[in-house]
């Protein structure tokens, strides 16, 4: 399965028009291989939701592509982008965010209902991801009737349900204990051993040193990319993952921030 | 995604917020319920006028000659026109099964075993078929020329001792005079026999015009009646009469009204039995076509068409309470449109979970468009139940024969989604136009 490429960003730049133009991100380059882990890790504002919204195909680049399976999400419009995120992207949120109103089995299926497929293709599907996740007595639970980890192991079974390219944790163990979030990451593991590409973004080093690689990002470039092989390359060393095209749009950044990202991220978890 | 998976979705929504869904509800529920109970009192209330009048009476066409400016129901303005002569040409006509003249005659009292009851407006002449068979209860219709009398319970009962069939009464009559008659028949009720009566209860005796009204003209010259019709008739009519310059007979008694009676019901046969009967009595060999002129006309109707007056009021009247109950049905729909807006915005994060896995602007939109149109239909089809019961309850209470207005259950349905469809429209708009990445954000 790990073969092409899940997600590419290309001189991906995001501006926001508050009271003067802030650059969320600022000339990201990054290729994301099928079947790759990914954590991405950086302070708070260095871009991590931007780059999440960007991937996750919620929010389009001012600048640069982004294409998420094989399609530039620029180029799309709204209904479009609708029907890529929802068949190729993998939602986990830090506050689960399941719908208070439907049980386990419904919420897992959920996706797929906005896909148009029938009730009981629908249901088996997610009865068999939910026992997949370790849920199978909890299928017609309330999310309320379901501790933290419980629900994160919904919500990894609600991302996983249409088979996504990619799935995107967005800090996945930020609500949980410690033990539960060791559960949850856990079987991050073991769907992305199944072949899974996974993309978790969190300020928690232990978090992070389970993928591949570490990307970090600070003030919206991505600073350094960390293999967890042992290896580092430096954005200025690797050709091609990031290029100092954005040093033309005139901002002022600091390319050594090495000693910096690691203490924060360290004392953030 | 299909309709029914929004149903479900939308119902259960619903079903979490119980109090406030059925409090939104009511204002739809009592709408359609105002709505639904007076249409179906007014239902109610024309089929029991129009049930008044039996199929006998359907092929009578009741005429009168008055003003035409003349506001008002049957014999309004009316003149006495109609000699014997002019009904007897009718009665002969091929298209006319019969016709017979029809006139109030006043009285001062009825005697019964020496016991006096005074009664102004009981005596009615007219001809035999007036007492339609069905009507009878018991005994038989009076003989023209005969001193008979039906009789209606009313009459029957206000005695110490019942009268029944064979008994004699005593008529005093306006100038004091008596004259008996003998009591063949008694009625079934005691309502009207035809519009000239009203139809309301009241005591009333039937006799024939002859001799009961030919002899009152016989003996005090013209047959002058009380109220307006006689005031009417000394400026009217009496100078027809000075042209005879003859003590006044039987021939010259002019009835107030005529009753037609068609061979049927059916509608072509009134009009033609209308049409030469009228043609006859405007013809110049008419005795009434003397007096009939600009301000003089013969009206000629059915029952039923006689009552069309009446319905109009009562349509009026429950157009404007419906119009009334309706605004009722847009106070609802806006208690809908702002519970949906508050919902909108509980569930904004509901709303960024649902884009983010893949929901369509649509599928948003119709998930809320649903939601408030089965709020409209719930409201629509508990506010029809409880219509009914509250139009059941009130034909119940003021006895007439209850009728369900059918098409405006169906009405009222769809009125319901039709004003979920409104209401719900902006809400679910600005549900489906949500920005998912705020969504999430939002707490």
């Amino acid at each position: 399965m790990a073969t092409g490429t899940a997600v590419s960003l290309k001189h991906v730049r995001k501006t926001y028009q508050l009271a003067e133009p802030v650059h969320a991100l600022d000339g990201v380059d990054l290729e994301i291989p099928e079947g790759s882990y990914t954590a991405i890790m950086g302070p708070s504002g260095s871009g991590k939701s931007t780059l999440m919204n960007l991937v996750g195909c919620l929010d389009t680049p001012t600048d640069g592509t982004v294409v998420v399976g094989g399609q530039d999400v620029g180029d799309l419009d709204d209904r479009e982008r609708t029907t890529l995120r929802g068949t190729t992207v993998g939602f986990v949120f830090q506050t689960f965010n399941l719908m208070p109103r439907l049980t386990a089995l419904e919420n897992v299926a959920l996706p797929q209902l906005f896909q148009g497929i029938s009730r009981g293709e629908r249901n088996d599907r997610a009865r068999e991801l939910l026992e997949r996740v370790g849920l199978g007595d909890r299928m017609d639970h309330m999310p309320n009737e379901l501790s933290g980890g419980q629900r994160q192991r919904v919500a990894l079974a609600r991302a996983l349900v249409n088979d996504p390219t990619i799935v995107l944790a967005d800090e996945p163990s930020g609500n949980l204990d410690t033990e539960t979030e060791a559960d949850v990451l856990d079987l991050f593991d073991e769907f992305h051993d199944a072949g899974t590409t996974m993309l978790v973004v969190t300020h928690e080093r232990h978090v992070a040193s389970r993928a591949e690689r570490i990307v970090h990002l600070l003030d919206g470039q991505i600073e350094r990319i960390e293999e967890l092989d042992g290896s580092e390359t430096s954005p200025r060393s690797s050709a091609g993952q990031t290029t100092g095209h954005d040093r033309d749009h005139g901002h002022d950044h600091d390319p050594d921030h090495d000693e910096r990202t690691g203490p924060a991220s360290g004392a953030n978890g | 995604m299909r309709p029914l998976e929004f149903g479900r979705l939308a119902w259960r929504s619903i079903g979490s917020h119980r109090l406030r869904s059925a409090l939104t509800t009511l204002g739809i529920i009592i709408g359609i319920a105002a709505v639904i109970a007076f249409v179906t009192l007014g239902a109610s209330l024309q089929a029991g006028l129009l049930g008044d009048i039996s199929p006998d009476d359907q092929r009578n066409l009741y005429g009168w000659a008055a003003d035409p400016d003349t506001e008002g129901g049957p014999l309004a303005g009316a003149q006495p026109v109609f000699t014997q002569d002019d009904l007897e040409r009718v009665d002969e006509l091929e298209d006319v099964d019969a016709a017979y003249g029809y006139m109030p005659i006043s009285t001062q009292a009825l005697a019964y075993d020496g016991e006096l009851t005074p009664q102004s407006d009981a005596l009615i002449a007219a001809g035999p078929p007036y007492i339609r068979p069905a009507t009878i209860d018991e005994g038989r219709q009076f003989e023209m020329g005969e001193r008979e009398a039906v009789i209606n319970p009313a009459v029957a009962g206000q005695f110490e001792e019942n009268v029944s069939v064979g008994d004699e009464l005593t008529i005093v009559r306006q100038g004091g005079e008596q004259t008996s008659v003998t009591v063949v028949g008694i009625t079934d009720s005691s309502e009207g026999l035809s519009p000239f009566e009203g139809f309301e209860p009241s005591p009333r005796v039937y006799v024939p015009t002859d001799p009961y009204y030919t002899e009152e003209v016989d003996g005090i010259g013209a047959g002058f009646e009380d109220g307006e019709a006689a005031e009417d008739e000394a400026g009217e009519a009496e100078p027809a009469d000075d042209d005879n310059d003859e003590p006044a007979t039987a021939e010259d008694a002019r009835f107030l009204a005529i009753v037609v009676e068609a061979p049927s019901a059916d509608e072509g046969d009134i009009d033609q039995a209308r049409d030469s009967a009228l043609a006859v009595l405007e013809s110049g060999d008419s005795d009434a076509s003397e007096l009939l002129g600009d301000d003089l006309e013969i009206t000629m109707q059915t029952s039923t068409e006689l009552l069309q007056q009446l319905q109009d009021v009562l349509d009026l009247l429950q157009n404007f309470i419906v119009g009334i109950a309706a605004i009722s049905l847009v106070v609802g729909s806006i208690g809908i449109a702002n519970i949906m807006l508050v919902s909108v915005t509980e569930r904004t994060r509901e709303i960024g979970i649902m884009k983010a896995v893949g929901a369509q602007n649509r599928d948003v939109l119709g998930l809320f468009l649903t939601e408030a149109v089965v709020l409209g239909i719930i409201g629509a089809i508990l506010g029809t139940v409880l219509g009914l019961a509250v139009g059941y309850a009130g034909a119940w209470y003021i006895d007439i024969p209850l009728v369900y207005p059918y098409e405006y259950v169906a009405l009222a349905v769809a009125v319901g989604i039709l004003v979920g469809v409104l209401s719900g429209l902006y809400p679910a708009w600005r549900a489906a136009r949500t920005d998912p990445i705020d969504a999430l954000r939002y707490e």
